[in-house]
């Protein structure tokens, strides 16, 4: 840094940093108040406005600290002073947000630099030191600061000089060439200075990642120099780069260099610098990248998993297709599948959520949503590169595992009700045993259970094969099928209720297959009253799950060979009798979704497709009708 | 034509306001934006016409008459030439940033780190933070820059200095571009251009090879004592590599070599060859050194170099006493 005394009066100049040239002048406008008296006069001016609005006693004690720093930063130029820099910026960017707060309380800039006479000078160090301009979080609260201290209409002179100096600032910061030789030779070759810099930053960074992506030439000797000695300068000088779109080739050479060698470490600021800036979603860096961070960096991966569950989660009125994508585009089913270590704390995280909303149904399909996600991507792997699938589920029981986490598609429809009787009684022997275990080791065989349940809800393609098997009126071979539903929808067995709801799922079953398997007009309106019943929430104890009634209906009404028009007609009666219409079109929408992707018989699937589209149209045309009064009498959720 | 003419007139017209009329305080940020369109209209007329000689004629006659009119409005005002327009919204920047009625709305338009995408002047919003970004982040990322290349920027330089050539060789006019680059340069900037040269004459894409035909050309045949700085400017690793990737200035390199031995003469004070002619003047030992790297480089030159000597120092009359022949000298420092 050279030049920048125009403008200086000479009065003030860096008397106190002893540097030949030294940009610092610029702060002088607004350090005319003390820049030569010692420290302690410094405070005098504050303490004689006492009465008023004091500034907080923390921005005024680290002023002082921070002036310091910001002198010794800008002294010398060596990499100790950087590193100290780049250590500091997040601290930095909080006091400077305090001190931009304290900035905008005080009625004047006058005031402001009364109370605080060392403002300006630190502003303008700060504002010549490019570690701080770098960072976008330091260097858009500096210029916030520097227009706190701009007044639109300046009442003294010591406002109009530090309007000039703003404007002065500003101007040499973004025009100003350090170079004269480059910027000489630009001008005759007529090449714009910021198309220019551009240009070597690019440059730079492309040199830097090549070095960065030698491999580590010490192997192993740990006494030999090697080029991974660079690797925590690198990663440390980059803290502020975090968010600079151009410096992600860089960062993310640093992120995904492969830990051959004990140097090879990255700063432990840079990884907080690149979750924060995650979190903030400012960062700019390829897909592979990101994921290298999760590596490196457990909360950061836990943020994305936490953002997700949020913003699905509270999006009110989702579809199922939304759902895929957001799952999808927050690169975390890649990541797993990529990384079984990811997978197994994503999967953590989703177990202790699912706990915690008691089996919240949002949730449930997110989970579902996120396995299939996942498996999609684990078949997209290279053979060579998949782990097996077992490591990722290592508290899964084993016996379940593989047939559960098969695709429906992937075996023919014939199959299904085979496979899913085997994996009904299969799932009931392993509840049952631990269930009567329960004396003595209960803790353990809740766990199991649940266990065996949380695999169920990643898997709950296998649930709604199920329901869509109840739906098309086969009467022989339910019972298991209604005990795998009745457990997806009731895993806990709390007061051993489990049997009742049993029961309750048959007589459900009956009711619905006798509806839709009576001959046409007029449908049983008992039925149907019945129906409405078991879909509120009564005061019966143990009430069987209305969502698990539902689905039966949906899927008797989708797969039945009962004519469209009955169909629709109940459906109708009942949509509309207990509110549920926004909760039927969604279970259609996801119906459809799960049946497009090939979880259908191909002679059906015309028919099914039309069912499903004037169902659909059914309830839009419910949901067009459907008054907001009308509405709030109903207000049952499933 | 003739609106483009208009156009370009009314250009800079603009610029000269934005620089240096107190109007520009009624400004928000769609005259901001519109000014920038403009701008990048000028630019565009630069690119599209600057091998025009017809046109960029008629285009400089117009500027000149405009350039006179805006002196007589704005007496400070600077003039804007042909040249001047492929760097036009950087000077629209400066005068703006310079011009003190510029509202403080508009400052901080520029100046706001996280505009909103959709504020409708995307380009310009935050253009100021994105360039301070962008030198601050190279500033940071220098120290880190291995000390033997030439640098990241001499690289950018020669790159553009490539692509510059290229688009005037098709016109015969890449000869003058040097030259006028070269009158340009002085001191320190002379020995920046040199490195320039260098790292252009290093660049490697396909298509540039008659620029470096050019440029090689140019260096060798017409500026001889731009060769020599550049000899003696540039690190010796990045000789080496000129050498290697260019026969022609190998063989003017062995020569400026010998030319640099031819001049040196012997200080019986020092007892040394001294060489006052260069500047930097090149040292006996510097001189050993250069054509050691030379012969590490190329072993099949050493040969005929070697002979090439002997040759002068027998003219010499063939003394082994030191101090007598240069040539002498310097084959028993190459055989020590």
């Amino acid at each position: 840094m050279t030049r920048r005394v125009n403008g200086c009066s000479g009065l003030l100049l860096c008397g106190g940093c002893g540097l030949t040239s030294c940009p610092h002048d610029l702060s002088l406008p607004l350090s005319k108040f003390t820049w030569t008296r010692g420290p302690m006069s410094l405070l005098q001016p504050a303490i004689q406005l006492q009465h008023t609005t004091e500034p907080l006693p923390s921005v005024q004690e680290e002023l002082q600290f921070w002036m310091d720093k910001a002198v010794a930063w800008g002294q010398a130029d060596s990499p100790d002073t950087q590193r100290d820099t780049s250590l500091h910026l997040r601290r930095l960017s909080s006091y400077l947000q305090e001190l931009l707060s304290h900035i905008n309380t005080v009625r004047s800039t006058t005031e402001t630099m009364k109370r605080l006479p060392l403002l300006g000078q630190l502003l303008g160090r700060l504002c010549w030191n490019p570690h701080v301009t770098a960072d976008d979080t330091s260097r858009g609260l500096l210029f916030q600061c520097l227009w706190g201290l701009y007044s639109e209409e300046p009442s003294d002179a010591v406002e109009r000089k530090a309007n000039q100096w703003i404007r002065r600032v500003l101007c040499q910061l973004s025009t100003e060439e350090d170079d004269a030789a480059a910027e000489k030779l630009m001008k005759r070759m007529g090449v714009p200075p910021k198309e220019y810099h551009l240009k070597v930053l690019t440059k730079m960074v492309a040199v830097l990642q090549e070095n960065i992506g030698k491999s580590c030439s010490s192997l192993g000797n740990i006494n030999q120099r090697c080029s991974c000695d660079s690797i925590l300068a690198t990663s440390e000088v980059c803290v502020p780069l975090v968010s600079c779109p151009e410096a992600a080739p860089l960062i993310g050479a640093l992120l995904q260099r492969p830990a051959t060698c004990v140097r090879a470490a990255l700063s432990e600021d840079f990884l907080e610098a690149l979750s924060s800036a995650f979190s903030r979603k400012v960062l700019s860096l390829e897909d592979q990248a990101v994921v290298s961070l999760w590596i490196h960096s457990l909360s950061s991966l836990e943020e994305a998993v936490l953002s997700l569950l949020e913003s699905v989660l509270s999006s009110k009125g989702s579809t199922p297709q939304r759902m895929v994508q957001q799952v999808s585009q927050s690169l975390l089913p890649k990541a797993c599948a990529q990384h079984c270590s990811i997978f197994l704390v994503v999967n953590d995280i989703f177990r202790s959520t699912l706990k915690q909303s008691e089996g919240n149904n949002s949730v449930k399909s997110l989970i579902q949503t996120f396995t299939s996600c996942f498996l999609r991507e684990v078949a997209l792997l290279q053979p060579q590169k998949c782990v097996s699938l077992k490591a990722f589920f290592p508290q899964s029981p084993q016996s379940v595992l593989v047939p559960l986490l098969t695709l429906p598609s992937e075996m023919p429809p014939e199959a299904w009700s085979h496979h899913l009787n085997w994996l009904s009684s299969s799932l009931q022997r392993l509840t049952e045993e631990e269930e009567e275990g329960e004396g003595r080791s209960s803790t353990r065989g809740h766990q199991r259970v649940f266990e065996a349940w949380f695999l169920l809800v990643q898997c709950a393609h296998w649930v709604q094969v199920s329901v869509q098997l109840l739906g098309t009126n086969r009467l022989e071979d339910r019972g298991p099928l209604l005990w795998l539903l009745t457990f997806y929808h009731h895993p806990t067995n709390r007061g051993h209720h489990r049997d009742l709801q049993l029961v309750q799922a048959g007589e459900a079953w009956l009711h619905l297959h006798a509806l839709f398997s009576a001959p046409p007009h007029p449908a049983p309106a008992d039925c149907q009253q019945l129906l409405v019943a078991l879909l509120s929430p009564g005061p019966q104890r143990p009430a069987l799950c209305p969502s698990l009634v539902f689905s039966l209906l949906l899927n008797f009404a989708v797969f039945s060979h009962q004519p469209l028009s009955c169909s629709t007609q109940v459906l109708h009666t009942v949509v509309r009798r207990s509110g549920l219409v926004e909760e039927a079109a969604c279970a259609l929408r996801s119906l459809e979704l799960r049946l497009s992707a090939g979880s259908c018989s191909s002679s059906d699937a015309t028919r099914v497709h039309l069912r499903i589209e004037a169902l659909q149209n059914t309830l839009t045309h419910m949901q067009a009708a459907w008054s907001p009064a009308e509405s709030q009498t109903h207000t049952h959720t499933l | 034509m003739e609106s483009a003419l208009r156009n370009l007139s009314s250009s800079v017209e603009l610029l000269a306001v934005a620089a240096h009329s107190g109007a520009v305080d009624q400004w928000d940020d769609h005259s901001l934006s519109s000014a920038f369109d403009w701008a990048r209209y000028c630019e565009h007329l630069f690119s599209r016409f600057h091998n025009n000689p017809a046109v960029r004629g008629a285009m400089e006659e117009q500027l000149q008459l405009t350039n006179g009119r805006l002196r007589a409005a704005f007496p400070g005002s600077t003039e804007v030439s042909f040249p001047d327009l492929s760097r036009c919204q950087h000077h629209l920047l400066i005068g703006l940033l310079n011009n003190p009625k510029l509202p403080i709305s508009i400052m901080k338009l520029l100046f706001d780190s996280n505009a909103p995408a959709d504020s409708g002047c995307v380009d310009v919003s935050g253009l100021c933070s994105r360039i301070i970004q962008c030198k601050s982040a190279c500033k940071v990322l220098s120290p880190l820059t291995p000390p033997s290349a030439v640098g990241a920027d001499a690289e950018v330089q020669g790159g553009l200095l490539m692509e510059r050539l290229g688009a005037l060789i098709t016109h015969g006019r890449a000869e003058h571009f040097l030259d006028s680059v070269l009158r340009g340069c002085e001191g320190a900037a002379a020995e920046h251009f040199c490195l320039v040269i260098a790292a252009a004459l290093l660049t490697r894409t396909n298509s540039e090879t008659a620029s470096h035909e050019v440029l090689l050309d140019w260096l060798l045949k017409e500026q001889p004592s731009t060769l020599e700085r550049t000899c003696s400017a540039l690190p010796t690793a990045r000789l080496m590599d000129l050498v290697k990737e260019h026969l022609k200035f190998r063989d003017a390199y062995r020569d400026v070599l010998k030319k640099w031995a031819s001049e040196m003469e012997y200080s019986i004070g020092d007892g040394e060859w001294v060489q006052s002619r260069t500047n930097p003047p090149a040292s006996f030992q510097k001189l050993t050194e250069h054509f050691q790297a030379l012969f590490e480089t190329c072993p099949s030159l050493r040969d005929d170099v070697e002979k090439e000597l002997n040759a002068l120092k027998i003219s010499d009359g063939d003394f082994d006493v030191r101090g007598l022949s240069v040539w002498g000298d310097l084959l028993s420092e190459l055989h020590k």
